[in-house]
């Protein structure tokens, strides 16, 4: 359990917060890029951190992500025209280049060097992958893009969704830490998701429903390792790194893709989930792209021309009581993504942890907030960069492998919890 | 029927913050049954500052001698020595514990370790071990605590020892 104080502390983003300073220490998913497809795509409405922003790409293919709303009278941009060389508000026209510089203010004389003293915030918005990133914390502190994987390998090798969650930021991350409840919740995904099945793995998964867990601080986070038992004595291995402050990778099956997620508050409600797949040695299949689109393994469906996900609070996720009873689903809800997130919303916007009842197996999950408070708190008062800013701290690779009972998974897979380019994941 | 219709108090769309605030909640549970127990002169030291702190059920143990516990290693009802120091057998120490934390900062403990695993495994109490020292030192311990420990951490900061217990409610 933790105190008011404390969980307030952890879940507030907002500009100013310890914890909204920490995030600000960090390039975060903004958007997907498909989001901006073209030079001069009509701008998109981004909410980060609590901030309200206007994410667009102009004529020369430059992209910025500024205030969403006008020096001028305060006016939303969404409504603007994406013109030659920047935004035009829809009011007065007032234009903003990408980095929020005001380039004309039509009601000044032509000459006027009025425009060049407005100018809205702006942060910068670079491609990596199929995410456009951002960073909008202190320019002087912005460290190197980032280097997850995932967003590096070749563009056939990977694919990344992101849906909207309506819960806050720590109740979704910590979901992607707590291994435990896999054996549970998704259990049918094990048997019938075409994107987790048919893997040795699934089977040690489903023979023992009482792992042992191992969690081990490194520099940029945590790795969480469960284990379970195998053959001749051997323990089945399942190995999640948590790269602070909200990225984590599920192990891998068999051959499937490997995936994971980045959890990015929009506010202190809302987060967005930003889920990839990829290959680290070979291109992905039609048939695990389609899979991937059409909402199986971590991804969703969608209500259409959004992002949010086509079973939402709304409609009772689809619950579906006979699939239920039939076994298809443990918690009636199909899906891995929305399995989770169901029952994550039901926690309520901001789940209070005065009142949670933790146990043993829930020592990734203490860590983790330990680690983000101390980091927070660290920055907060001295200034301490926190831990996961430092690009060499993203080259880490879930795992799954099979392992004498005397190994440890640290030591052991040292290099396979390391992503090196073109060198296969270490999969079961 | 498959989907019969839900009143909005009674979906899922009823989860709100205003409402969450007035969540029916029961008692606040017992406090854990705690036994946190060093498994060698290291993890001593950092039990025995944590001992100092107002705890609800948890007590605190070592082992008698810095190396695990000398000759009582191969003893299958080890001597522990309590904060206040006094020795007791650890079937005496376990009386009504639900929980057992295992500190240690190296392979020292291991008889101990094999000792508490076992007594834990009869009676029904959950373990953890708690490895302080993330480094090659801590391998030793690692293998020591893993056939014991349905949890292990291994841990930069002694001061995870506090933060597990105030997290499960001892």
């Amino acid at each position: 359990m933790l105190k008011q104080e404390t969980n307030e502390l952890l879940t507030s983003t907002g500009p100013g917060t310890p914890m909204g300073q920490l995030f600000r220490r960090y390039w975060l998913p903004a958007l997907l890029a498909e989001e901006l497809p073209e030079d001069g795509s009509p701008p998109v409405r981004v909410k980060l951190l609590s901030e309200r922003l206007i994410a667009f790409r102009d004529s020369e293919g430059r992209y910025g992500l500024i205030d969403e709303f006008c020096a001028h009278r305060g006016v939303s941009l969404w409504f603007g025209n994406n013109e030659v060389g920047g935004i035009r508000c829809a009011y007065h026209g007032w234009k903003y280049d990408v980095t929020g510089q005001c380039l004309e203010v039509p009601s000044e004389p032509e000459n006027s060097a009025f425009c060049s003293k407005v100018k809205l915030t702006g942060y910068p918005l670079v491609k990596l992958g199929d995410i456009l990133w951002t960073y909008m914390g202190d320019p002087a502190e912005q460290p190197p893009p980032p280097e997850y994987e995932f967003a590096q390998v070749p563009a056939d090798q990977t694919y990344t969704s992101k849906r909207w969650q309506e819960s806050n930021w720590l109740q979704a991350l910590e979901g992607g830490i707590d291994s435990s409840h896999v054996s549970w919740l998704h259990s049918a995904g094990l048997r019938n998701d075409p994107l987790f099945k048919g893997s040795k793995g699934n089977e040690y998964n489903l023979n023992d429903m009482r792992p042992y867990f191992e969690v081990v601080e490194t520099d940029g986070g945590l790795f969480v390792g469960v284990r379970r038992n195998a053959e001749n004595g051997n323990y089945y291995w399942r190995i999640t790194p948590w790269v602070m402050p909200s990225f984590t990778m599920v192990p891998p099956r068999g051959d499937h893709p490997v995936h994971g997620h980045l959890w990015v508050p929009i506010d202190d409600e809302n987060c967005w989930v930003f889920t990839f797949d990829y290959q680290p040695v070979r291109a992905l299949t039609d048939a695990e792209v389609q899979a991937m689109k059409d909402g199986h393994g971590v991804h969703n469906q969608y209500v259409p021309g959004t992002y949010r996900p086509l079973q939402n609070k709304d409609n009772d996720y689809l619950m579906d009581r006979a699939a239920q009873r039939r076994g298809e689903t443990f918690s009636g809800v199909t899906g891995i993504a929305m399995q989770d997130a169901s029952l994550q919303e039901s926690m309520g916007p901001i789940v209070d942890r005065s009142k949670e009842r933790l146990v043993s197996a829930d020592s990734g999950i203490i860590k983790a907030r330990r680690k983000l408070i101390g980091a927070a708190l660290a920055l907060r008062d001295e200034g301490v960069p926190p831990p996961g800013v430092d690009p060499a701290h993203h080259r880490v690779r879930s795992v799954s492998i099979v392992l004498p009972p005397d190994s440890s998974f640290a030591e052991s897979c040292r290099d396979a919890l390391t992503a090196t380019p073109g060198v296969a994941h270490v999969s079961v | 029927m498959a989907n019969a219709p839900t009143l909005l108090s009674s979906c899922a769309a009823a989860a709100s913050a205003k409402e969450a605030a007035f969540r029916i909640t029961a008692a606040p549970p017992p406090p854990r049954a705690a036994r946190v127990v060093a498994l060698d002169s290291g993890a001593a030291a950092a039990v025995r500052e944590i001992a100092t702190q107002p705890w609800r059920g948890a007590q605190f143990l070592s082992c008698r001698t810095a190396r695990g516990n000398g000759r009582a290693d191969t003893d299958a009802d080890p001597v522990l020595v309590t904060a206040d120091g006094r020795e007791a057998r650890l079937s005496d120490t376990l009386g009504d514990a639900d929980f057992v934390m295992m500190v240690a900062t190296s392979g020292a403990g291991a008889a101990v370790a094999s000792a508490i695993g076992a007594a834990c495994t009869v009676r029904g109490i959950t373990t953890a071990g708690l490895i302080v020292g993330a480094d090659g030192s801590a391998e030793a311990a690692v293998t020591a605590l893993r056939p014991h420990a349905r949890v292990l951490l291994v841990s930069h900061d002694a001061s995870d020892v506090a933060e597990l217990l105030n997290a499960v409610g001892a």
